[in-house]
């Protein structure tokens, strides 16, 4: 759906023209876990648990903060992970879950998915 | 975590940002502060609920009711809400919504230079070029140039206005109704419209 909105992006930036895109850009999202960390900021925000302009402050706190260390052209731009970054402070600063807890869970996450690998590979050779 | 692990996690920043979402709405269900439906509830909210079907049925009737046009300049959030489209996400980026219209003297691009505000109840959500720091530096400096690889040629004796989203506000285009479009119904006038015509990057075909 959106690949040729990002071919013209890419293509504007390297200065080359492209045609017009001119896709029905509707909900559409890379990767599964932009479309659940977007959901959670929102669902979060309904629920009281901050103004969705507090959210909206961080995330522009966040890309600026991107953009200031960064050129505009970085290819590390990520703007989901701007979103979370946002989330994640703003989920500590609430005291909605504790950031240690966040960061150890994540990182069981982590250390069973690279068991996994590791079981894939061992079971592959 | 050791410093090995932790390098060996960050360098690859997209597995550990998929686990930390994962963990964080594992959490957030564990603690009943939300439902295991609760993404999913959100999500299935913008895909049928809130897009730019919305903002078409907006821009068809001002073509066709020019009251209805005067009152969506004037006071878009009331006008809109004469259409009872869908206002669930109301206080998300859908709260104050203003429209710009199109003249054959002025062309209206809508931008957010600080992030990606986008009237989300309208158009549902910006398309990934939006949000690029790249396409917001260059649109709020050159707009005529950006507006020309979008193949929209705007005339030298055209201004061209851009609507910063940045603070409470929510700009749409209303882009202008093409010719040849006379006998056609709201539905099929609503057909025409893209979100880009909306954002002021593209012209209405008929």
């Amino acid at each position: 759906m959106q690949t040729k909105f990002e071919h013209f992006a890419a293509t504007s930036m390297m200065g080359a023209q492209d045609s017009p895109p001119r896709e029905n850009g509707t909900l559409c999202f890379d990767r599964d876990w932009e479309g659940r960390v977007f959901g959670l900021a929102i669902a979060l925000s309904k629920q009281g648990h901050y103004d969705w302009e507090d959210f909206r402050q961080g995330l522009m706190g966040s890309i600026a903060e991107w953009e200031a260390c960064h050129a505009l052209d970085d290819s590390g731009w990520d703007y989901y992970q701007r979103w979370l970054q946002a989330l994640e402070r703003l989920v500590a600063g609430h005291d909605i879950i504790d950031e240690k807890e966040l960061e150890s869970r994540t990182e069981t996450l982590l250390e069973s998915l690279q068991a996994c690998a590791v079981k894939a590979e061992n079971s592959g050779s | 975590m050791s410093d090995k692990k932790t390098f060996k996690y960050t360098a690859d920043r997209e597995i550990y940002s998929a686990a930390k979402v994962r963990a964080l709405e594992a959490l957030l269900i564990e603690k009943g502060i939300i439902s295991d439906k609760t993404v999913d509830k959100v999500l299935s909210f913008f895909e049928t609920e809130m897009g730019p079907f919305n903002g078409a049925k907006i821009v068809a009737r001002a073509w066709i009711d020019a009251d209805f046009k005067k009152r969506l300049l004037k006071d878009a959030t009331a006008a809109i809400a004469e259409l009872k489209l869908p206002a669930g996400m109301a206080g998300a980026e859908g709260e104050h919504i203003k429209v710009a219209e199109n003249t054959p003297k002025v062309h209206n691009v809508i931008i957010c230079t600080l992030c990606s505000c986008y009237p989300w109840p309208t158009l549902g959500l910006p398309p990934y070029w939006f949000k690029d720091p790249t396409f917001r530096a260059r649109m709020a400096r050159e707009p005529r140039a950006v507006l020309k690889e979008f193949g929209v040629n705007i005339p030298a004796d055209v201004e061209i206005k851009l609507w910063d989203s940045s603070a409470q506000i929510r700009w749409m285009v209303l882009p202008e109704r093409p010719a040849g479009t006379e006998g056609m119904s709201e539905k099929q006038l609503a057909a025409l419209l893209t979100p880009e015509a909306m954002m002021g990057v593209a012209k209405v075909a008929a």
